[in-house]
């Protein structure tokens, strides 16, 4: 009994080893390669471990005003993307959460179902309609468009995050003469701060991550941001210079990974209450 | 809707200078509350719902509509009703089929594997493990990890001559001679599935690990009195309490997968010889490459529909057992 207790527990860290190998292993090569001397890079067997790092590839990419560029789009266009999520999914999902209308939960029905449309069968009407008004190529076009992928989820991430705050905290409230806003931004807001966090972490992941849009909405190069800037400047070629493009690849997951530090709890938390209390 | 709003608001201030001196009338009083409810209610969500109607509602029926229309970049002006032209173009050339075919035999490869291994480690994570708490951190990170860099490293592990995965398997035998994962037509759709759940994984673990922290462990220990093994405990336990989150995150999966586009767009664009094709690439494909948008709007409408027959007989599937089991959640 007590060996075959101790035979499965190492079974499992064996099998949580490999798991682990195989999601991380990736990342280190990643970083590794960025810090390989063309020279080094095709030797065989490869260098597990770097015998002598060079920083020219990020040197190259710095001085490239082109990616810092990118760089510039990209953070330009993800943050009012989360500054604007967050304010219309905060005042939506205090609506839903707090009023009894009709048709209030075919409303959240259909805000969530629109998670389910292919985005390419959108965008293609999105195209037309942004070729007519004048929003191709600019970036408040790109924003509209994030904002709107970001939006059904964060709205129902916080509403749970509201439903879980007692309404009898506000009744007070306005019996000491608070306004609807006022209630909002002092009273409730405040309480939701760890919700408001996820749905800002959730929708600067998902517009860092988007590349369909970017890639069809924008065909300035100056305009561009990361993701399709890589695609467009650095793949597709003939040979790839597989260092610079993972020097790329660690750049432009800065900004991504920092967050995942410092806030990886409530971004846990925040899609668990969304897609498993909802 | 809009004339509705102005209505109240325009009454809502008559209201409110006359309601001053009328104050102590509490009839009066309470309608006015009800108003400014629902003015302060679409106040709250007229926002989200105005840019949701812009850039989902509107585009999604206008697609549907240029469906039957014969559309190009050049000819949006005019447009030509084509009599189901676009819809008869499918069909003819055969594409239409062999990319459902590839996106189903994508979707659900990648997910059933996704659910299984996320399964294992969540267990294992749940478990006594030293370090869990660390390591469930660290999982996550490729899930942070922006779709296309996640691509670009694969391609990077999978190329032919130099990447680390053809060294690997060929200095462990399990391969006499270096693969073409991206080129060669039975394998690239595994390079690409392979890719998708390093990506995915850390999510279905994540979210089945707190759907199980979520049981309680006293229903455990009863199951062990009653002498009940890891097994039996696995199956009648912790499954049945976890449907309604293998239910949602299963289906979010799918979901993610059916729209799949840069990991396909980025590795292998669709090739080698159509073998990676999905919807999601055929109607990019036809929309902005060979620029025919109406094809390409059929295409997405056809899908569109393929995907809501999908998640209805999902969510049929999974209610199968719900008169009995039905209570537990």
């Amino acid at each position: 009994m007590n060996r075959s207790k101790r035979t499965s527990a190492f079974l499992s860290i064996l099998i949580a080893a490999a798991f682990l190998v195989f999601l991380i292993f990736p990342l280190y090569w990643m970083l590794l390669t960025s810090f390989k001397d063309n020279s080094v890079l095709f030797k065989l067997p490869p260098e597990w471990w770097p015998s002598e790092p060079v920083m020219d590839h990020y040197r190259k990419l710095f001085a490239d005003g082109v990616f810092l560029g990118y760089y510039r789009n990209s953070l330009l266009v993800c943050l009012t993307t989360t500054a604007i999520t967050l304010l219309a999914a905060m005042f939506a999902g205090y609506g839903f959460s707090r009023f009894e209308f009709k048709f209030k939960s075919l409303a959240l029905f259909s805000i969530l179902s629109t998670q389910m449309l292919p985005v390419v069968s959108l965008l293609i009407a999105l195209y037309t309609m942004y070729n007519k008004y004048h929003l191709l190529n600019t970036r408040a076009g790109l924003i509209l468009a994030l904002t709107t992928s970001c939006l059904p989820f964060s709205i129902w991430m916080i509403k749970v995050f509201f439903d879980h705050i007692p309404v009898d905290l506000e009744e007070s409230a306005k019996i000491d003469g608070a306004s609807r806003f006022g209630i909002l931004f002092r009273i409730v807001l405040p309480l939701t701060k760890p919700g408001l966090l996820s749905i800002g972490i959730y929708s600067f992941i998902l517009s860092w991550d988007d590349f369909l849009y970017s890639l069809t909405l924008i065909n300035k190069d100056e305009l561009r941001p990361l993701n399709a800037g890589i695609a467009i400047r650095y793949i597709g070629e003939l040979s790839y210079d597989w260092s610079s493009i993972m020097t790329v690849c660690v750049t432009s997951i800065v900004p991504i990974s920092l967050l995942f530090l410092f806030f990886q709890k409530y971004m846990v938390s925040g899609l668990t209450a969304g897609a498993v209390k909802g | 809707m809009p004339a509705l709003l102005r209505e109240t608001s325009e009454t809502d201030k008559e209201v409110s200078i006359l309601e001053k001196p009328a104050q102590l009338q509490a009839g009066g009083m309470r309608l006015s509350e009800k108003r400014k409810d629902i003015l302060f209610l679409a106040l709250l969500i007229a926002p989200a719902i105005v840019l949701l109607l812009f850039t989902i509602g509107i585009p999604i029926i206008k697609s549907l509509y240029l469906s039957f229309f014969d559309v190009t970049l050049l000819s949006m002006k005019t447009l030509k009703w084509n009599a189901f032209g676009n819809y008869h173009k499918l069909f003819a050339d055969n594409d239409l089929l062999h990319s459902i075919g590839v996106t189903f035999r994508y979707v659900l490869t990648v997910v059933s594997l996704q659910f299984a291994l996320g399964m294992m480690l969540a267990l294992i994570l749940n478990g006594k493990l030293p370090f869990r708490r660390a390591l469930r951190t660290v999982i996550l990170i490729p899930w942070v990890i922006p779709t296309i860099i996640g691509a670009l490293l694969w391609m990077w592990l999978f190329q032919p001559q130099y990447g680390v995965m053809n060294f690997i398997l060929q200095s462990l035998n399990l391969s006499d001679k270096p693969l073409q994962w991206l080129s060669d037509v039975h394998l690239a759709l595994w390079a690409v599935t392979i890719a998708a759940l390093w990506k995915q994984l850390p999510f279905m673990v994540t979210m089945l690990l707190a759907g199980m922290q979520g049981i309680p462990g006293d229903m455990y220990e009863a199951a062990m009195i009653d002498g009940a093994g890891k097994r039996q405990q696995f199956f009648h336990i912790t499954l049945p309490m976890l449907k309604n989150t293998i239910k949602t995150v299963t289906l979010i999966a799918c979901i993610e997968n059916f729209k799949m586009f840069p990991l396909f767009w980025i590795m292998t664009s669709g090739g080698p010889v159509d073998a990676t094709t999905t919807l999601s690439i055929l109607s990019y494909k036809t929309a902005f490459i060979d620029l025919d948008l109406g094809k390409g709007a059929a295409t997405g409408a056809l899908w569109l529909i393929i995907m809501l027959v999908f998640s209805w007989v999902y969510n049929r599937l999974f209610s199968i057992g719900e008169g009995k089991g039905g209570a537990m959640h």
